[in-house]
C-alpha cells in the first residue's frame, strides 16, 4: 500500500482527470468542498467524495445540533454564557432520553433572563437558542421576535392586553425577546406596562409547550424589575449574564468582521484601535456599545479609509484592503 | 421540524416550486429565512403573489443561498411542520464565479445534514436532450440510496418534451422514486404533499 509521508495527495488537478479519492474522511471532504469553493473541483466529484465519506455518526438531527454548538464556540469570548448553553443542551438532551426510557421528566421550563450592557451578544445566543430548540424538537420554528415596551404596550384599556397578544402570536413555536423588558414596570402600578406583564405570564402558562420569553436587559434595572415583580423570577428559571467584552476579545472581534470583509488593519492602525478602547474617557461609551460600538467603529474606519483613497489616482489591491491608523482617527462619536 | 432539501441543476425550477409548494399548503406569506455562504440568516417576507418576481427568473444561479420555508402539512389528525429549503443549482461544471462555487458547496454542506431531499430534474429539457441528466443528478441519486427519504422530481411538465423526458429520467433512475410535477399546473403536489406526511 502507497503511504505519501508528505500528506494526502493533493486535490488539484484537472476536471477532466478523474480525481483520486482522498482519504475517506471529514477532514477528506471538507477538502474537497474547498476544492469546489476554490474552483479545482466540480460538484459532482466533491459530491462522489460525499457519497463515499462513512455516514456521520447519528442522524441529520445530531448533525444539525451540533453545527449549532459549533457555531456557539466559534462566537468571541462568553464563556460561561457557552457553559449555560451547553448545561442547557444537555439537560434537554437527556430529558428526552429519559422520557423515551419511560422516566418521569419534569415540565421543560426554559424561560430566561438575560443581564448585561448593550452589545454584550445577548440577541445573538437568544437566536442560537432558538436555532438549537428547534433542532432538538423544543420549539417547532425557534424563530426570534424581537420586541421592546412600545411593542405590548398601548395607549388606552385594553389596548395593551391586544398588542400584546399579537406579539405573543408572532412568536408561537419560538421565542419571544423583550428588549429593555424593566421598562414594562416604569410607570408603577398605574401603567399599561403591568397590564402586559401579566398578558405574558398568562401566555407563558396557556402555552407551556410552545413559547419561551426571554426577558433583556441591563444588570441593575432587570435586577431591580425582578425584585420588584416577585411573582416573576420564579417564572424565570435561567438567568444568564452577559459581560462586558474585554479590550482582547473587542480586538478579535474588530479583526473578524474586517476578515469577513475582506479588509485588515495595517500594524499602526491595530494600535490606534487598542489605544482607543482602553482610553479612560472612552469606557463610558464603550460599555454601553460593546460589540456593536466596534462595529460602528469598523464602518466607519472603512468609509474614511474610501475617503481617502478616492483622492489617489491609482490603488493597489493592497491599498484596497488596508486600514490605517489615520483610517481611525475621530472614529468615536 | 424535519427538513427537506430541494436540491437540482440550475433552472431545474426549484424556486418555483418551493414558492408554489408553499401555496398550494396555503400559505399566503412567504417567510424566508435566507442564509447566504457566511452570513446570519435574514428573513424575507414577501406575499405569495410577489414571490414569483422577486425570486424566479431565467438566468443560471438566481438562487445563492439557502431559503427555507416552514410548511405545515396535515398528518392524520396532526400536523408536521417542514422547513422545505432550496438551494443553488449544481451542475457538473467548475463555476468561474467564486461567489457561486461557494453557494454549491453551502448546497453540499446542507445535502450532508439534510433529512430528506427532492432532487428536481428538468423533464423538458431531458426530453430534448438525454444528455441533460446529467453527472451531478446521478451522484445525488447515488448519495442518497439507503439513506434518508428522497424523491426525484421530474420538473415542467406541463412543456410540450416533458413526457418523453420523464420516461428517460425513469430509465436513468429505475430504483428511485419519481414524481413528475408542474408548478404551473400543481401536477402532482398531492403525491409531493403524501411524500412528506410519510413516515421518517
Amino acid at each position: 500500500m502507497a503511504v505519501h509521508e508528505a500528506g494526502r495527495p493533493p486535490l488539484a488537478m484537472p476536471p477532466s482527470h478523474p480525481a483520486r479519492a482522498p482519504r475517506e474522511s471529514r477532514e477528506s471532504f471538507e477538502d474537497a468542498l474547498r476544492g469546489l469553493e476554490e474552483g479545482r473541483l466540480g460538484p459532482a466529484r466533491a459530491l462522489a467524495l460525499l457519497r463515499e465519506e462513512p455516514p456521520a455518526a447519528g442522524n441529520g438531527r445530531e448533525a444539525r445540533v451540533a453545527a449549532v454548538l459549533q457555531e456557539l464556540d466559534g462566537l468571541v469570548g462568553l464563556r460561561q454564557v457557552k457553559e449555560l448553553v451547553r448545561e442547557l443542551h444537555a439537560f434537554v438532551e437527556v430529558r428526552r432520553r429519559r422520557a423515551e426510557a419511560g422516566l418521569a421528566t419534569d415540565p421543560l421550563a426554559l424561560h430566561m433572563v438575560f443581564r448585561g450592557n448593550p452589545g454584550t451578544g445577548k440577541t445573538t445566543i437568544a437566536r442560537l437558542l432558538g436555532r438549537l430548540f428547534r433542532e432538538m424538537d423544543v420549539l417547532a420554528k425557534g424563530h426570534l421576535v424581537e420586541v421592546e415596551r412600545a411593542d405590548l404596550v398601548g395607549e388606552y384599556i385594553g389596548h395593551t392586553a391586544q398588542k400584546t397578544r399579537e406579539q405573543i402570536r408572532r412568536a408561537l413555536d419560538g421565542i419571544l425577546f423583550i428588549d429593555e423588558a424593566y421598562s414594562l414596570a416604569r410607570g408603577g402600578e398605574k401603567d399599561f406596562g403591568k397590564e402586559a406583564i401579566d398578558t405574558l405570564v398568562r401566555a407563558m402558562e396557556n402555552h407551556r409547550d410552545n413559547l419561551i420569553l426571554i426577558l433583556a436587559g441591563y444588570n441593575d434595572e432587570m435586577e431591580y424589575f425582578l425584585r420588584t415583580n416577585p411573582g416573576l423570577r420564579s417564572r424565570f428559571p435561567i438567568q444568564i449574564d452577559f459581560p462586558d467584552y474585554s479590550v482582547g476579545e473587542l480586538m478579535r472581534i474588530a479583526d473578524l468582521m474586517l476578515q469577513k470583509r475582506q479588509y485588515r488593519f495595517a500594524e499602526d492602525a491595530r494600535a490606534k484601535l487598542e489605544e482607543i478602547l482602553r482610553a479612560p474617557e472612552n469606557q463610558r461609551l464603550l460599555s454601553t456599545g460593546n460589540a456593536r460600538l466596534t462595529r460602528n467603529i469598523i464602518e466607519r474606519a472603512i468609509r474614511r479609509q474610501a475617503l481617502r483613497l478616492v483622492q489617489q489616482p491609482t490603488t493597489t489591491v493592497e491599498d484596497l484592503m488596508t486600514i490605517r491608523a489615520v483610517d481611525l482617527i475621530g472614529v468615536l462619536p | 421540524m424535519n427538513t427537506v432539501l430541494v436540491t437540482g441543476q440550475p433552472r431545474a425550477g426549484k424556486t418555483l416550486f418551493l414558492i408554489q409548494f408553499a401555496a398550494f399548503l396555503n400559505v399566503q406569506e412567504l417567510r424566508l429565512h435566507v442564509t447566504a455562504p457566511g452570513e446570519p440568516t435574514h428573513i424575507l417576507t414577501l406575499p405569495i403573489s410577489r414571490a414569483r418576481a422577486e425570486l424566479v427568473d431565467g438566468a443560471d444561479h438566481k438562487t445563492r443561498a439557502l431559503q427555507a420555508v416552514d410548511v405545515e402539512v396535515p398528518v392524520r389528525k396532526h400536523v408536521r411542520v417542514i422547513r422545505l429549503t432550496d438551494t443553488t443549482g449544481l451542475s457538473d461544471d467548475i463555476h468561474q464565479e467564486a461567489a457561486v462555487r461557494e453557494a454549491m458547496a453551502q448546497t453540499l454542506r446542507a445535502l450532508r445534514s439534510a433529512e430528506a431531499v427532492l432532487h428536481l430534474i428538468d423533464a423538458d429539457r431531458a426530453g430534448r436532450d438525454g444528455r441533460a441528466i446529467a453527472d451531478v443528478d446521478r451522484e445525488i441519486v447515488r448519495f442518497m440510496a439507503g439513506r434518508g427519504p428522497f424523491s426525484v422530481l421530474a420538473s415542467k411538465m406541463d412543456l410540450p418534451q416533458a413526457p418523453l423526458g420523464l420516461e428517460r429520467i425513469r430509465r436513468a433512475f429505475p430504483e428511485a422514486r419519481v414524481i413528475p410535477v408542474s408548478s404551473v399546473t400543481r401536477l402532482g403536489f398531492p403525491d409531493v404533499r403524501r411524500f412528506f406526511a410519510g413516515r421518517w
